[in-house]
């Protein structure tokens, strides 16, 4: 069998301990909803114990590719493996795994205790066995002596660890989070984050979240999966995700990015060298292989690779300064650049000193401040 | 400014018609505790004679078999009407959905004399049940099923299943997806998640249906007129019989007061017993 | 998904079960149209001849032509009175407080649970007492006491929809609550207090029992003269007017749900 682009991407973008048998493995799973495609052939090998983000918009099909490992979906094409044992006909109640929903789902006519239980139960535990680890998974997410409560008389964020706890008494195989947090306000939503890694590595759980906030997966994941229409784009540390992103859709869609004029000058490896007006830097070559060399190409280069120099200066790029946000720690700056951008570029300036030092309506250098920068070839469509 | 500036309009003529209905139903308590002059409309002087004639056994027995009958008509629709409401509501073909909500739903606008007249031809003696059984051999002679207990079931159960279908229905449709999801996720087969999730969170709908259809069967006329033929007594045919062959408006008033004040101490009693499965269901 | 062969039972145990119910449901409604074709004047099945000829009859028989008028009066007389009288009582008890209030809605709520022969019994005594005759003004005072619960649910209903911003912006542009109520309210709720009205006609064109107590020969409504046909005659004719009935609602009912979704209106669609 001819070995697909996904697949070599998806294999050589796994990193060294591949010999260990992958907890969750896809092999080109297809699924599709009439004449759509909710998820084109996802190849994707999740290790054990890893803490795996899908990232994308909505729609991007992460929580179709969460709802085939779970087992509510069937896949159109291809094989799913937990553990090494092949579950694509498996039904849902078959897998051993444990889900928590964006609404919760917690069984309003069951007490917490109850709700907790319920896994335990079709397992077949016994009733003193279920009692002790009830109160071990209330223990672990904090709500000892919420046992009897009703899950109306509980808040959200009780309610989510009520759910939590449910998940994760069966021992599950693999433990699925369907944009948990999302019905969460700001504060809580920091907390139940730094709470749910802890557990997670307390307990060595294999994790799949699903989420579209990408501060969230940079935050919290091992590894992420970048998705948009259907397709994996990137798996990869949140790290390499930011830095290294492979291709334009996950450039702009993680973290903020402006998008520059530039051109092809040489390859030399690895690496390329390109030409932004009359400054050059050096990019990595594999994104933009398919280019001619003087051939157009877009370069990306995100708020803090570029710094404000005195307008005019040598080696820098001149723009007009169009607006300043106060953000507190640091001041953004949209610089217009016309002959070197569509669209105003934004820089983060730290401190307040550009509050005075870049006006608005003043001219402005540009300097790349940074070796982080990539290039993809020029087009609108990731 | 007045902020009610329609009510006289609005509602005095609701209140004419209120006070018409309550008239009537004046009427009713009146009469009931007056004597019956045969042969006439007119009443005698205040008497408790017809509330006494009551617990004769002959009536005691037909508040009972009323009862009965209700009791067994609400329980077997209920039965029969689940399923149906079950697949309206998780059928992923729309044809189907359309289907049993119009053959659920029809028969509600058809009246009672057009249901219960086609049940006749289905019971008779020369009726499709008893000519497919003697055709198959199952019978030698045919089986009366026209003017008895069984046979009006038989029609009220299918007289009363739209109202419960469509009363289940709703109350299935609210139950809401993920819940049946986490408990399929968390091990459980089809049949335990119908037995510990749906089903428990349905019972409000079951309750109203089951009380509905206790009250609607009580309130049945022309079905246990026409198929029980006489022959089997409801308060319904006893008020008719009284009230048009021997014009016994007073004693008729009377039964209508006993069987109304019944009815509703069975609906009150329903609706209490009801209250652990509704707090079963998180409702309460 | 290869199921197991539980599921597999599961499954199509459940479909044979429904399949049987609803072969129940439709079981008599089959049973009467086969029937109806019966060439000879008992009630037999199967037939052993076919024959149109109890649909001529149930056409041209004085006392089903007569029934049919007289109910279609009384329908339309009571649903369009319930109709008037029930939506402005639920837009008073929607929008106003006032003396009586619950009281009145009670009473006029009460005929959903009161059985129709005790209604009708009732209506009957009082006619008597007040020396008036079972004539239409009767028949139609009694049908617009059953159906009016039901137009005043709808229009509640629709009330309660209403976004009462729109009649704010109409006082704000000038309006008087006249003008609001008959260029912004009414046009608002037409398909709320349409619904209420077909059903009120609906219910009322198809009422039995009532009726039997409070309509005399003169006034007999189509149900009525259906139930004295088949305490008289054993023939097949009532068999063809069932056909006829239940063609016609059936169409209807498919139409409405073509147009509207009865599963909505009835609000039995997933949530």
């Amino acid at each position: 069998m001819l070995m697909r682009t996904d697949q070599v991407t998806a294999n050589t973008q796994s990193a060294a301990g591949e010999k260990i048998r992958p907890a969750v493995q896809l092999d080109g799973v297809t699924k599709r909803f009439g004449d759509s495609v909710a998820l084109h052939e996802a190849w994707l090998k999740i290790r054990p114990c890893e803490f795996m983000t899908l990232l994308g918009p909505s729609g991007c099909g992460k929580t179709t590719l969460l709802n085939l490992v779970a087992g509510f979906l069937e896949a159109d094409d291809g094989e799913i493996f937990i553990d090494g044992d092949l579950v694509t006909e498996t039904p849902a109640h078959r897998r051993e795994i444990g889900i928590v929903f964006q609404n919760y789902a917690l069984f309003p006519h069951m007490s917490v205790a109850s709700n907790i239980a319920y896994g335990l139960k079709t397992r077949g535990v016994d009733k003193k066995e279920i009692a002790r680890r009830v109160d071990d998974a209330l223990a672990l997410v904090k709500l000892t002596g919420f046992a009897g409560r009703k899950p109306r008389q509980l808040s959200g964020g009780q309610q989510q660890r009520v759910a939590l706890a449910r998940a994760l008494v069966i021992k599950p195989k693999v433990l699925l989070l369907d944009e948990p947090f999302s019905a969460l306000d700001k504060n809580l939503r920091g907390s139940m984050q730094v709470e749910l890694k802890q557990i997670q590595r307390e307990l060595g759980v294999t994790t799949i979240f699903v989420t579209h906030d990408q501060g969230e997966a940079l935050s919290m994941s091992d590894r992420i999966a970048v998705m948009s229409a259907g397709r994996i784009r990137q798996i990869a540390a949140p790290d390499d995700v930011y830095r290294r992103p492979a291709d334009r859709f996950v450039a702009s869609f993680v973290g903020d990015a402006n998008v520059l004029n530039g051109r092809l000058v040489e390859r030399r490896g690895d690496v390329a060298v390109v030409s932004i007006g009359d400054i050059s830097t050096s990019v990595p070559a594999a994104p933009i292989a398919a280019v001619a060399i003087g051939g157009a190409v877009d370069v990306f280069a995100r708020p803090e690779h570029l710094s404000v120099t005195p307008h005019g200066a040598s080696g820098s790029l001149s723009g007009t300064v169009t607006t300043q946000v106060f953000q507190g720690g640091h001041v953004d700056l949209l610089i217009d650049a016309p002959r070197i951008a569509h669209a105003p570029i934004l820089v983060r300036v730290p401190g307040i000193a550009a509050l005075s030092s870049c006006p608005v309506g003043a001219g402005a250098g540009l300097t790349i401040c940074s070796e982080d920068i990539v290039a993809f070839p020029p087009g609108e469509a990731p | 400014m007045n902020t009610r500036p329609f009510l006289g309009w609005f509602v005095s003529p609701a209140g004419l018609v209120a006070v018409g209905l309550l008239a009537a139903m004046l009427a009713v308590f009146q009469y009931s505790a007056r004597t019956y002059i045969p042969g006439t409309l007119a009443v005698g002087g205040f008497t408790w004679a017809n509330f006494e004639a009551m617990l004769r056994p002959l009536y005691a027995m037909a508040f009972w078999n009323t009862v009965l009958i209700c009791f067994e008509t609400a329980v077997f629709t209920l039965f029969l009407a689940y399923p149906l409401a079950y697949a309206l509501v998780r059928t992923s073909s729309p044809t189907l959905r359309s289907f049993i909500l119009i053959v659920s739903v029809t028969p509600l606008f058809l009246g009672e004399v057009v249901r219960t007249y086609s049940w006749m031809i289905v019971l008779g003696n020369n009726g499709f049940l008893n000519t497919l059984m003697l055709k198959l051999g199952l019978l030698d002679r045919p089986v009366q099923m026209m003017f008895t207990a069984g046979g009006v079931i038989a029609a009220l159960v299918h007289v009363t299943m739209p109202i419960m279908v469509i009363m289940l229905a709703a109350a299935l449709s609210h139950i809401d997806r993920s819940y049946e999801k986490a408990a399929e996720s968390l091990g459980a087969g089809p049949i335990r998640v119908f037995m510990t999730i749906t089903l428990p969170l349905s019972m409000p709908g079951v309750v109203a249906g089951f009380s509905t259809a206790f009250a609607w069967t009580f309130s049945a006329f022309a079905t246990p007129q026409l198929i029980g033929g006489g022959r089997v007594s409801t308060v319904s045919t006893l008020i008719y019989q009284l009230g048009f062959s021997s014009f016994n408006f007073p004693f008729a008033a009377s039964l209508s007061i006993v069987g109304l004040a019944l009815s509703l101490a069975v609906i009150a009693l329903l609706t209490k017993a009801a209250r652990p499965l509704e707090r079963m269901a998180g409702t309460t | 998904m290869r199921r197991s062969p539980g599921a597999m039972l599961l499954r199509w145990s459940g479909r044979a079960v429904v399949a049987a119910i609803l072969l129940f449901v439709l079981l008599p409604g089959v049973v009467v149209a086969i029937s109806a074709f019966n060439d000879r004047a008992i009630l037999q099945f199967p037939p052993q001849s076919w024959s149109l000829r109890w649909f001529w009859r149930a056409f041209s028989y004085a006392d089903f032509a007569k029934g049919f008028w007289n109910g279609l009066t009384v329908t339309v007389w009571a649903s369009s009175i319930a109709l008037v009288i029930g939506s402005a009582f639920a837009f008073a008890i929607h929008r106003y407080q006032f003396v009586l209030r619950d009281l009145l809605e009670g009473i006029l709520l009460s005929p959903l649970i009161i059985p129709h022969y005790t209604i009708g019994l009732g209506m009957l005594i009082l006619a008597s007492q007040a020396n008036v005759g079972r004539g239409f003004p009767l028949v139609i005072f009694a049908h617009v006491v059953m159906v009016l619960p039901f137009v005043m649910r709808s229009t509640y209903i629709s009330l309660e929809n209403l976004d009462t911003r729109m009649e704010l912006a109409a006082s704000s542009l000038g309006a008087t609550p006249l003008r609001i109520l008959f260029t912004v309210t009414i046009p608002l709720l037409i398909p709320g207090l349409l619904s209420g009205w077909l059903f009120a006609a609906i219910l009322s064109f198809n009422e039995f029992t009532a009726t039997l107590f409070v309509s005399s020969q003169a006034t007999q409504t189509l149900p009525v003269a259906m139930y004295n046909y088949v305490r008289e005659f054993a023939d097949p004719t009532l068999a063809a007017l069932s056909v006829i009935y239940i063609v016609v609602t059936a169409t209807l009912l498919t139409v409405a749900n073509s147009f509207l979704g009865l599963g909505k209106i009835l609000n039995v669609d997933a949530h």
